[in-house]
């Protein structure tokens, strides 16, 4: 087993400006997959409560992101950010009462999710503005030239403890996805938002064993190509990491995984361990 | 035997569209499946070469959309309608070189972020007359249509003359349909998660029973549920008609609107070669 060998010194790092976006509404109910109709919280803001290393399901919640949503009033800028954000990024509280608190890029959804101290979530307020330190997009690993790290922040690999072995690389994953769970996000581009998998009734989270899953966990989707875009192709793989939760369950959506690696299956070498989480292994502080 | 419809309940409004013209975001580059730029041109305006019942693949296009697409430019009005019109239904042209012409409803198409468009066949030398800006008013029928012994199926974009020239057939306890195609469930790519009402679900490139699928085709998609909004379900089935052809993109394909869903136990798909908009409706 060798370490991994990346350009990562020739990434340049850009300063995002973002703010703490605030919850919106349609005012109309959303349908769950049981024909109910729904209004649930769970997307933007601050969650104070739900923080990476919890569970995925417990929660009456809809695309829950926990933790805090950034995202910019300013389209343009909205989607630089996304683009730009990679998971493990720094970002900085640049004002309001939690100013110079230091949090990391967990994911991204509909916003960039990021991870900060329980101190600082609990002051943390909508319109509080961000700085992130977007590095990541155009890193390469060498002598893996068909295998793409997508929104993946230097060392992210490192942390998570992917090792290059034999010509291939071993990812340590909590799970493993069949292809005909991923739905919304499918089609999108690789970097953009996350794609869901279609954990949206209890009796199929509980008939393929996902009941204890966690939000940062990471996983392996099988058969699924999100190098240049997302969608199914055999003979691919794409690993993420488990962003955004809740059971709310309206069809087709479901529990959101943001992809930082996909290439040829036979690239890779998948363990499984239960400990393979970004709280642990980025690590994130309490 | 036939199945019993509301169709006589049924409101038939009149709606406006406008000829679209296609859309491009700047001077950009979409990327295909194997990483290579391409140029995405195919939907939207006027096509005067693709039409339903030919091939949805091989064409230098994304999605390409067949005879006529249209929207109405107030976005809320084409949400309206995007929900009312159904395949089958008759639309007459208002203004331009090409009024009072008549054509069919044959698609509803939506692209992420970008646009909704319902898609209708005119004629060829029709066609040749229309113009992006030209107003077409949908006679739109079928939004509401169920099947009062079949309470756990659900009509989708469904008008009645499509239902009466598809002649789906009672079963002990269901309905027996015609398809040319039975489908997984992880064909569905961009669209999971879509109000089964409204739109299209792209079917993803990679399985061997997509192979000869032309644009107007009816397909079967297993364990899917498009009863509210499309995602899976694996006591479901869905019946969908293919309205564009295929696209380069990963996780896109030939666009395809929803028809039908319910419990797999209640609707038996059965393979017909003829299960295409071009041969039920009648095209020109």
């Amino acid at each position: 087993m060798s370490p991994l060998v990346t350009n990562a010194e020739r990434l340049v790092e850009i300063g995002l400006a973002g703010e703490v976006a605030h919850p919106t509404h349609s005012g109309a109910y959303s349908v769950d997959s049981y024909g109910r109709p729904i209004i649930l919280p769970g997307m933007a803001g601050v969650v104070r409560n739900v923080r990476v290393g919890d569970q995925v399901f417990p929660w009456a919640a809809d695309h829950l992101e926990p933790g805090v949503s950034i995202g910019s009033d300013d389209p343009s800028a909205h989607r630089a950010l996304q683009i730009l954000a990679c998971i493990g990024n720094e970002v900085r509280v640049l004002d309001g009462p939690a100013a110079g608190a230091v949090g990391r890029v967990t994911g991204k959804h509909a916003f960039v999710l990021a991870d900060f101290p329980q101190a600082a979530l609990e002051v943390l307020a909508p319109g509080d503005r961000l700085a992130v330190r977007a590095v990541g997009q155009g890193l390469r690993l060498e002598g893996f030239q068909d295998v793409a790290p997508r929104s993946c922040a230097p060392g992210l690999l490192e942390a998570l403890g992917v090792t290059a072995d034999g010509g291939r690389l071993r990812v340590e994953v909590a799970a493993e996805i069949p292809p005909y769970l991923m739905g919304a996000g499918l089609g999108m581009s690789s970097e953009w938002a996350n794609c869901d998998v279609m954990f949206t009734r209890w009796e199929v989270i509980e008939r393929l064993g996902f009941e204890r899953i966690r939000l940062g966990d990471v996983v392996a989707m099988h058969d699924q190509d999100h190098r240049y875009g997302r969608g199914y192709r055999p003979g691919h793989i794409a690993f993420g990491v488990v962003a955004h939760g809740g059971h709310g369950g309206v069809p087709g959506h479901g529990m959101g995984v943001a992809t930082f690696l996909s290439g040829p299956a036979g690239r890779f070498e998948i363990v499984r361990a239960d400990s393979a989480n970004l709280r642990d292994r980025l690590p994130l502080p309490a | 035997m036939t199945v019993r419809t509301n169709a006589d309940q049924l409101l038939r409004t009149a709606l406006v569209g406008e000829v679209t013209n296609p859309v491009l975001e700047g001077v950009s580059y979409a990327v295909d499946a194997d990483g290579r730029p391409f140029v995405p041109v195919g939907a939207g305006g006027v096509q005067y070469r693709v039409r339903v019942g030919m091939t949805a693949s091989g064409w230098a296009a994304d999605q390409v959309e067949p005879g006529a697409s249209i929207a109405n430019p107030n976005p809320p009005a084409n949400e309206a309608l995007l929900v009312y019109a159904c395949l089958g239904n008759r639309a007459v042209v208002r203004t331009g070189a090409a009024a009072g012409a008549g054509g069919v409803v044959v698609g509803k198409h939506e692209a992420f972020q970008a646009y909704k468009h319902v898609l209708v066949d005119f004629a060829a030398d029709v066609l040749a007359r229309l113009a992006p800006g030209d107003r077409i008013v949908v006679e739109a029928e079928g939004r509401g249509l169920q099947l009062p012994d079949l309470p756990r199926v659900a009509c989708h974009s469904l008008s009645p003359r499509l239902w009466q020239r598809w002649a789906p057939e009672a079963t002990p306890g269901g309905l027996r349909v015609r398809v040319t195609r039975v489908l997984p469930p992880e064909v569905v790519g961009m669209g999971s998660g879509r109000v089964s009402a409204a739109t299209s679900i792209a079917l993803q490139a990679g399985f061997a029973e997509l192979d000869g699928l032309r644009i107007g085709d009816l397909v079967a998609i297993r364990e899917w549920d498009a009863t509210y909004v499309t995602g899976y379900h694996e006591e479901f089935l869905a019946i969908a008609a293919v309205v564009t052809g295929d696209s380069p993109l990963l996780g896109n394909g030939p666009a395809a609107t929803i028809l039908l869903s319910g419990p797999a136990a209640q609707i038996e798909p059965v393979l017909a070669e003829d299960a295409n908009l071009a041969t039920l409706l009648e095209l020109p």
